[in-house]
């Protein structure tokens, strides 16, 4: 019931939140926003402005020396094992360095958030081969990571991170390895599930992407952060045109 | 489809050194639970079929070879009357010619003479295996009145027996005890290796949203299986040993009360399953409690 109440708030809520690596110095300092349900997000910041930090105390590995996250209406920092577990199911992840598991095939690591989730196999079977269909590697599926190109490799950990519907995604730099057509198409993955309901957020430093789908910006400089609007016209008017089709599905 | 875990256990050399240990663990385990087994039924086989007969004898010469006849129907008569008042007594007798002479064919031959001979009188003490009389007390006793009375009796050597197979036993509890103990211990200092070297594995399936109990069952099943495996071979191979040793004690000692039946054989099919059983929980405890360490 509690559940309920909080899931109508907000996904994730960042009050006056710093980070610093053990003694070194402040690399996020005093941030401030708030992710409605349903929001898409991009995150722009030069190399090393602290977005992949940023990403790492939304999934929950990283909590903040100073100030309150509050995820899916829960203080992170007072949540138990088991908890934490179980928002972290609710949570889709792509890696800036993917972390595949060498050991597994492309098809049992895209598997691997379901089996954790206890899906059945039969079920399983289903959903992996078409998610990685999807992503265009049909033909990999029985691969090992160490044989994937880097794009491939991408695609693998894209198709993990969304194969169990996420509330929320967080993709650092997923479009980093592949061409302009498959990080557009991947794109259009995220805006599948955005329009599904997933709230997203994605790192990337891709100008020419950011200006084609136009959705609002974290943008990092010097560890502080501040939002910007699309200015594009018809970038405005497509971000609100899917914010419609959230609101009607 | 090949065989998938989330944790690369493949690269562990855990992997052939439990089902090693294991097999070894086992193999110590049924020899020392089939020795241990076999003396305590032995013996108490013993105890109940060879505890009812004591004898006292009454020499007829003394130490010198001199004929003491006359004392010894009186001797006779004190020994009847102590071993008779003793309350463990059931009864005594003296042996009849006849029977001395039974007893003695091995010895003499069908057609000895042995009224020439100088044997003893022999009385023959039926006690009560209920309650039976303290030996060293009625020796003592005996001794006193009757000075040349030997008393001859399985008792004696069988009391020392018994607390022989009692020190057996508890050999056999304790060296158990230190294999499982063994066991636990191993299990648990490969687990925690084993934690540390996939570290990155573990946390990532824990960023996925996976529980402790998630991980910690995989590496429980695994050491359950490695240690089936290593537990069986270590069984198979103490069984020819176990057969030879009975064998070897059935030739020595014809009737030997010995020693494979189906409780034994029971006992020994079972002790793999609870060294297993013990590994896994054993494992489960450990990463358990290690997660909560490392994450
Ligand atoms: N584990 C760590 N320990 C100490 N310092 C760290 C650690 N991770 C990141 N940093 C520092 O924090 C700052 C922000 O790093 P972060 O990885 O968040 O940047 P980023 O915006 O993701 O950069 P990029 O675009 O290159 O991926 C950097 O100065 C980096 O050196
Ligand atoms: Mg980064």
């Amino acid at each position: 019931m509690l559940n309920e109440t909080k899931l109508s708030a907000s996904v994730a809520e960042f009050n006056g939140v710093s980070l610093r690596y053990e003694t070194g110095p402040e690399v996020l300092k005093d941030i401030q926003f708030t992710l409605q349900p349903g929001s898409f997000h991009f995150m722009t910041g030069e190399s090393g402005a602290g977005k992949s930090s940023l990403l790492r105390m939304l999934y929950l590995d990283l909590l903040p020396t100073r100030g309150r996250v509050r995820l899916f209406g829960h203080a992170v920092d007072s949540l138990s094992r088991t908890a934490k577990a179980r928002l972290r199911r609710q949570i889709g992840v792509v890696f800036q360095d993917f972390r595949l598991l060498d050991h597994l095939t492309a098809f049992d690591n895209v598997a691997l958030p379901l089996r954790i989730a206890g899906v059945r196999e039969n079920e399983i079977r289903r959903h992996v081969s078409e998610m990685l269909a999807w992503v265009g590697l049909e033909k990999q599926m029985k691969i090992l990571p160490p044989q994937l190109s880097g794009g491939e490799k991408q695609r693998v950990a894209i198709a993990r991170a969304v194969i169990n519907r996420p509330r929320i995604l967080l993709a650092d730099e997923p479009t980093g390895n592949v061409d302009d057509t498959m990080a557009k198409r991947l794109l259009h993955l995220f805006l599948e599930l955005n329009k599904l309901g997933t709230t997203v957020v994605i790192a990337t430093h891709n100008q020419p992407l950011i200006k084609h789908f136009g959705f609002p910006q974290l943008h990092l400089d010097h560890g502080h952060l501040q939002l910007i609007q699309p200015t594009n016209k018809y970038a405005d008017m497509a971000s609100k045109l899917f914010k419609r089709g959230d609101n009607n599905g | 489809m090949a065989k998938r875990t989330d944790i690369p256990f493949f690269q562990d050399p855990s992997r052939l050194f439990l089902p090693w240990i294991s097999m070894l663990m086992i193999f110590i385990a049924s020899l020392t639970l089939a020795g241990g087994l076999t003396a305590y039924r032995s013996l108490s086989y013993w105890n109940k079929n060879v505890s009812g007969s004591i004898t006292v004898q009454i020499p007829v010469v003394d130490e010198q070879g001199k004929s003491r006849s006359e004392d010894v129907q009186s001797d006779i008569e004190k020994a009847l009357t102590i071993l008779r008042t003793n309350p463990g007594v059931l009864g005594a007798r003296v042996l009849e010619n006849n029977q001395m002479r039974r007893l003695m064919t091995p010895w003499l031959g069908e057609h000895a003479d042995i009224e020439t001979l100088p044997l003893p009188q022999v009385i023959d003490v039926t006690i009560d295996t209920q309650s039976p009389p303290n030996i060293q007390e009625l020796n003592t006793e005996l001794i006193q009145q009757v000075p040349f009375a030997i008393l001859d009796s399985h008792r004696v050597w069988l009391d020392s027996l018994i607390i022989m197979a009692d020190g057996l036993m508890k050999l056999t509890v304790f060296i158990l005890l230190l294999l499982m103990i063994t066991t636990a211990f191993t299990v648990s200092y490969s687990a925690r290796t084993s934690l540390t070297m996939h570290k990155q594995v573990i946390s990532l399936v824990h960023m996925m949203g996976a529980n402790d109990g998630y991980i910690a069952w995989q590496y429980a099943i695994r050491i359950l299986k490695l240690t089936l495996i290593g537990g069986f071979l270590g069984l198979i191979l103490s069984i020819p040993v176990i057969f030879g040793v009975a064998y070897f004690f059935k030739t020595i000692a014809g009737d030997f009360n010995c020693c494979i039946d189906s409780i034994l054989l029971a006992t020994l099919i079972g002790t793999p399953f609870v060294f297993a059983l013990l590994a896994f929980l054993s494992t489960l405890k450990t990463v358990l409690t290690s997660l909560k360490r490392m994450i």
